[in-house]
Protein backbone atom coordinates (compact mmCIF):
# COMPACT_ATOMS: atom_id res chain seq x y z
CA UNK A 1 0.00 0.00 0.00
CA UNK A 2 1.30 3.49 -0.43
CA UNK A 3 1.47 6.36 1.86
CA UNK A 4 -1.23 7.86 -0.65
CA UNK A 5 -3.38 5.34 -0.29
CA UNK A 6 -2.84 4.95 3.43
CA UNK A 7 -3.76 8.79 3.98
CA UNK A 8 -6.90 8.05 1.87
CA UNK A 9 -7.69 5.29 4.52
CA UNK A 10 -6.87 7.32 7.53
CA UNK A 11 -8.86 10.15 6.43
CA UNK A 12 -12.16 8.25 5.85
CA UNK A 13 -11.47 6.73 9.29
CA UNK A 14 -11.39 10.00 11.21
CA UNK A 15 -13.67 11.71 9.10
CA UNK A 16 -16.88 10.91 11.45
CA UNK A 17 -15.06 12.05 14.93
CA UNK A 18 -13.73 15.56 13.66
CA UNK A 19 -14.82 18.62 15.13
CA UNK A 20 -12.76 21.26 13.07
CA UNK A 21 -13.90 21.09 9.74
CA UNK A 22 -11.65 23.55 8.51
CA UNK A 23 -8.83 21.31 9.70
CA UNK A 24 -10.52 18.74 8.33
CA UNK A 25 -9.98 20.25 4.86
CA UNK A 26 -6.12 21.18 5.46
CA UNK A 27 -5.64 17.55 6.89
CA UNK A 28 -2.10 16.16 6.01
CA UNK A 29 0.66 14.57 7.84
CA UNK A 30 1.71 17.33 9.92
CA UNK A 31 -2.73 17.48 11.16
CA UNK A 32 -2.90 16.71 15.09
CA UNK A 33 -5.70 14.68 15.88
CA UNK A 34 -6.90 16.88 19.16
CA UNK A 35 -5.49 20.45 18.52
CA UNK A 36 -6.08 20.95 14.70
CA UNK A 37 -9.53 18.50 14.32
CA UNK A 38 -10.43 18.88 18.08
CA UNK A 39 -11.30 14.67 17.88
CA UNK A 40 -12.47 14.03 21.52
CA UNK A 41 -10.07 12.16 23.30
CA UNK A 42 -12.11 9.52 24.03
CA UNK A 43 -12.42 9.16 20.04
CA UNK A 44 -8.98 8.39 20.03
CA UNK A 45 -9.86 5.09 21.29
CA UNK A 46 -12.22 4.34 18.36
CA UNK A 47 -10.14 5.88 15.43
CA UNK A 48 -7.27 3.39 17.07
CA UNK A 49 -9.36 0.61 17.09
CA UNK A 50 -10.81 1.64 13.48
CA UNK A 51 -7.20 1.27 12.48
CA UNK A 52 -6.95 -1.86 13.97
CA UNK A 53 -9.89 -2.90 11.84
CA UNK A 54 -9.02 -1.52 8.89
CA UNK A 55 -5.54 -2.63 8.41
CA UNK A 56 -5.62 -6.47 10.46
CA UNK A 57 -3.43 -5.04 12.89
CA UNK A 58 -2.82 -4.75 16.58
CA UNK A 59 -1.75 -1.49 18.27
CA UNK A 60 0.10 -1.97 21.24
CA UNK A 61 -0.16 0.42 24.38
CA UNK A 62 3.49 1.97 23.53
CA UNK A 63 2.75 2.85 20.00
CA UNK A 64 -1.07 3.89 20.93
CA UNK A 65 1.12 6.29 22.84
CA UNK A 66 2.37 8.47 19.82
CA UNK A 67 -1.16 8.48 18.09
CA UNK A 68 -1.90 11.99 17.93
CA UNK A 69 -0.93 12.80 15.09
CA UNK A 70 -1.24 11.66 11.05
CA UNK A 71 2.19 11.13 10.79
CA UNK A 72 2.63 9.16 13.25
CA UNK A 73 -0.31 7.15 13.31
CA UNK A 74 0.64 6.56 9.11
CA UNK A 75 4.04 5.43 10.26
CA UNK A 76 2.74 2.81 13.40
CA UNK A 77 0.88 1.58 10.46
CA UNK A 78 3.54 1.26 7.96
CA UNK A 79 6.09 -0.49 11.05
CA UNK A 80 3.06 -3.05 12.05
CA UNK A 81 2.14 -3.87 8.50
CA UNK A 82 6.02 -4.70 7.62
CA UNK A 83 6.47 -6.19 10.83
CA UNK B 1 4.62 23.59 42.21
CA UNK B 2 0.97 22.63 42.55
CA UNK B 3 -0.66 21.73 39.72
CA UNK B 4 -4.82 21.36 38.83
CA UNK B 5 -6.27 19.85 35.85
CA UNK B 6 -10.15 19.39 34.96
CA UNK B 7 -12.08 17.24 32.92
CA UNK B 8 -15.67 17.65 32.03
CA UNK B 9 -18.15 15.21 30.20
CA UNK B 10 -21.44 16.05 28.43
CA UNK B 11 -23.21 12.68 29.69
CA UNK B 12 -25.51 12.89 26.74
CA UNK B 13 -23.46 13.01 24.32
CA UNK B 14 -20.85 10.79 25.58
CA UNK B 15 -24.00 8.31 25.37
CA UNK B 16 -24.00 9.48 21.61
CA UNK B 17 -20.49 9.76 20.59
CA UNK B 18 -19.10 7.08 22.08
CA UNK B 19 -20.16 3.21 22.45
CA UNK B 20 -18.22 2.03 25.26
CA UNK B 21 -19.47 -1.57 24.91
CA UNK B 22 -17.68 -1.30 21.76
CA UNK B 23 -15.12 -4.45 21.43
CA UNK B 24 -12.03 -3.48 22.82
CA UNK B 25 -12.84 0.00 24.12
CA UNK B 26 -12.16 -0.71 28.06
CA UNK B 27 -9.54 -3.09 27.01
CA UNK B 28 -7.90 -0.07 25.45
CA UNK B 29 -8.10 2.42 27.90
CA UNK B 30 -8.86 0.83 31.10
CA UNK B 31 -6.90 -1.42 33.61
CA UNK B 32 -8.20 -4.98 34.21
CA UNK B 33 -9.02 -3.87 37.72
CA UNK B 34 -10.97 -0.74 36.37
CA UNK B 35 -12.54 -2.67 34.01
CA UNK B 36 -14.04 -5.13 36.48
CA UNK B 37 -15.45 -2.62 38.86
CA UNK B 38 -17.14 -0.84 35.60
CA UNK B 39 -19.12 -4.12 34.82
CA UNK B 40 -20.17 -4.51 38.29
CA UNK B 41 -21.18 -1.53 39.27
CA UNK B 42 -24.89 -0.71 39.18
CA UNK B 43 -24.23 2.09 36.63
CA UNK B 44 -21.47 0.88 33.89
CA UNK B 45 -22.03 3.64 32.10
CA UNK B 46 -21.44 6.13 34.58
CA UNK B 47 -18.82 4.35 36.07
CA UNK B 48 -17.02 4.33 32.76
CA UNK B 49 -17.13 8.47 32.59
CA UNK B 50 -15.94 8.63 36.03
CA UNK B 51 -12.66 6.78 35.62
CA UNK B 52 -12.44 8.35 31.86
CA UNK B 53 -12.58 12.10 33.94
CA UNK B 54 -10.19 11.06 36.84
CA UNK B 55 -7.76 10.00 34.38
CA UNK B 56 -8.45 12.85 31.77
CA UNK B 57 -8.00 15.12 34.69
CA UNK B 58 -4.64 13.79 36.44
CA UNK B 59 -3.49 13.59 32.68
CA UNK B 60 -3.79 17.33 31.85
CA UNK B 61 -2.28 17.85 35.45
CA UNK B 62 0.56 15.89 34.90
CA UNK B 63 1.10 17.45 31.17
CA UNK B 64 1.92 21.22 32.63
CA UNK B 65 4.57 19.86 34.65
CA UNK B 66 6.47 18.05 32.28
CA UNK B 67 5.24 19.58 28.90
CA UNK B 68 4.68 16.79 26.84
CA UNK B 69 1.69 15.20 24.98
CA UNK B 70 1.07 11.15 25.19
CA UNK B 71 -2.14 9.30 24.96
CA UNK B 72 -1.69 6.29 27.45
CA UNK B 73 -4.74 6.38 29.64
CA UNK B 74 -4.42 2.84 30.89
CA UNK B 75 -1.33 4.10 32.66
CA UNK B 76 -3.38 6.20 34.83
CA UNK B 77 -4.80 3.68 37.40
CA UNK B 78 -8.32 4.71 38.97
CA UNK B 79 -8.81 4.36 43.03
CA UNK B 80 -11.76 5.54 44.36
CA UNK B 81 -11.67 6.09 48.04
CA UNK B 82 -15.19 7.77 48.12
CA UNK B 83 -17.55 8.17 45.89
CA UNK B 84 -16.62 11.05 44.56
CA UNK B 85 -13.17 10.84 45.68
CA UNK B 86 -10.13 9.61 44.31
CA UNK B 87 -6.07 8.86 43.83
CA UNK B 88 -5.22 8.53 40.46
CA UNK B 89 -1.28 6.51 39.47
CA UNK B 90 0.67 6.94 36.90
CA UNK B 91 4.58 6.11 37.59
CA UNK B 92 4.19 6.54 40.90
CA UNK B 93 2.77 9.60 40.69
CA UNK B 94 -0.77 10.20 42.86
CA UNK B 95 -3.25 12.97 41.55
CA UNK B 96 -5.84 13.13 43.80
CA UNK B 97 -9.12 13.88 42.54
CA UNK B 98 -12.40 15.25 42.95
CA UNK B 99 -15.71 14.37 40.87
CA UNK B 100 -18.45 16.82 40.77
CA UNK B 101 -22.20 14.90 39.80
CA UNK B 102 -24.50 16.25 37.77
CA UNK B 103 -27.73 15.06 36.13
CA UNK B 104 -26.12 16.24 32.75
CA UNK B 105 -22.67 16.07 33.76
CA UNK B 106 -19.25 14.70 35.70
CA UNK B 107 -16.77 17.64 36.35
CA UNK B 108 -13.67 16.51 37.51
CA UNK B 109 -10.41 18.07 38.92
CA UNK B 110 -6.92 16.47 40.17
CA UNK B 111 -4.06 18.10 41.50
CA UNK B 112 -0.74 16.84 42.27
CA UNK B 113 -0.57 17.38 45.70
CA UNK B 114 -2.88 16.64 48.76
CA UNK B 115 -4.08 20.52 49.85
CA UNK B 116 -3.79 21.14 53.43
CA UNK B 117 -4.82 24.09 55.51
CA UNK B 118 -2.34 26.41 56.11
CA UNK B 119 -0.94 26.85 51.88
CA UNK B 120 -1.71 30.13 50.52
CA UNK B 121 -3.12 29.15 47.44
CA UNK B 122 -6.97 29.69 46.48
CA UNK B 123 -8.43 27.23 43.99
CA UNK B 124 -11.74 27.82 41.77
CA UNK B 125 -14.05 25.92 39.60
CA UNK B 126 -16.78 26.29 37.56
CA UNK B 127 -18.93 24.65 34.84
CA UNK B 128 -20.58 26.97 32.14
CA UNK B 129 -21.54 27.40 28.42
CA UNK B 130 -17.91 26.20 26.19
CA UNK B 131 -18.32 29.51 24.54
CA UNK B 132 -17.86 31.73 27.46
CA UNK B 133 -15.28 30.11 29.02
CA UNK B 134 -12.55 32.66 28.38
CA UNK B 135 -14.75 35.44 29.88
CA UNK B 136 -16.06 33.49 33.33
CA UNK B 137 -12.29 33.01 33.96
CA UNK B 138 -11.26 36.66 33.28
CA UNK B 139 -14.26 37.57 35.17
CA UNK B 140 -13.14 35.60 38.06
CA UNK B 141 -9.86 36.64 38.59
CA UNK B 142 -10.96 39.83 38.23
CA UNK B 143 -13.26 39.62 40.94
CA UNK B 144 -10.03 37.97 43.12
CA UNK B 145 -6.87 39.88 41.53
CA UNK B 146 -8.83 43.58 41.26
CA UNK B 147 -7.23 43.28 38.29
CA UNK B 148 -9.78 44.35 35.20
CA UNK B 149 -11.04 41.91 33.15
CA UNK B 150 -10.08 43.76 30.03
CA UNK B 151 -6.23 44.00 30.89
CA UNK B 152 -6.45 40.36 31.68
CA UNK B 153 -4.80 38.07 28.44
CA UNK B 154 -5.16 34.76 27.60
CA UNK B 155 -1.90 32.84 26.48
CA UNK B 156 -1.33 29.40 25.48
CA UNK B 157 1.96 28.02 25.83
CA UNK B 158 3.36 24.79 23.92
CA UNK B 159 1.31 22.23 25.03
CA UNK B 160 -1.79 24.15 24.66
CA UNK B 161 -2.29 24.60 28.33
CA UNK B 162 -3.72 28.15 28.77
CA UNK B 163 -2.37 31.10 31.72
CA UNK B 164 -3.91 34.35 32.09
CA UNK B 165 -1.57 37.25 32.05
CA UNK B 166 -1.83 41.02 33.42
CA UNK B 167 1.16 42.54 31.12
CA UNK B 168 4.18 40.36 32.18
CA UNK B 169 3.22 39.14 35.10
CA UNK B 170 0.69 35.45 35.21
CA UNK B 171 -2.30 35.34 37.06
CA UNK B 172 -2.80 32.02 37.03
CA UNK B 173 -0.80 28.96 38.58
CA UNK B 174 -1.96 26.54 36.85
CA UNK B 175 -4.95 26.50 34.85
CA UNK B 176 -6.69 23.86 33.04
CA UNK B 177 -9.71 23.77 30.72
CA UNK B 178 -12.07 21.36 29.06
CA UNK B 179 -15.22 21.24 27.04
CA UNK B 180 -17.47 18.93 26.11
CA UNK B 181 -20.82 19.39 24.21
CA UNK B 182 -23.10 22.05 26.25
CA UNK B 183 -20.34 22.62 28.97
CA UNK B 184 -17.20 24.29 29.32
CA UNK B 185 -15.21 23.44 32.78
CA UNK B 186 -12.17 25.44 34.40
CA UNK B 187 -9.76 24.88 37.46
CA UNK B 188 -7.34 27.73 37.90
CA UNK B 189 -4.40 28.31 40.98
CA UNK B 190 -3.89 31.85 42.48
CA UNK B 191 -0.77 31.93 44.66
CA UNK B 192 -0.40 34.11 47.70
CA UNK B 193 -3.31 35.51 49.85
Amino acid sequence: MTKEQLLEKLTAIVKPYVQNEEGFKNLNEETDFINDLEINSANLVDIILDVEDEFDIEIDNDSMENMLTVKATIQIIQNKMNA
Amino acid sequence: MLNIGNDIIDLQLAKTESDWQRIGFLEKQFTEKEQKEIYNSENPFLKVWLFWSMKEAAYKCYTQKVKKRFFAPQKFECLLTKEDEGVVTFQNTNFYTTTFFDASYIHTIAEDKLIKGGHKIRVFLGVGSPNNLDKDITKRLQENTGILSSEIEKRKIQIGVPQFYHHHKFLTNSCSISHHGNYGAYAFIINGN
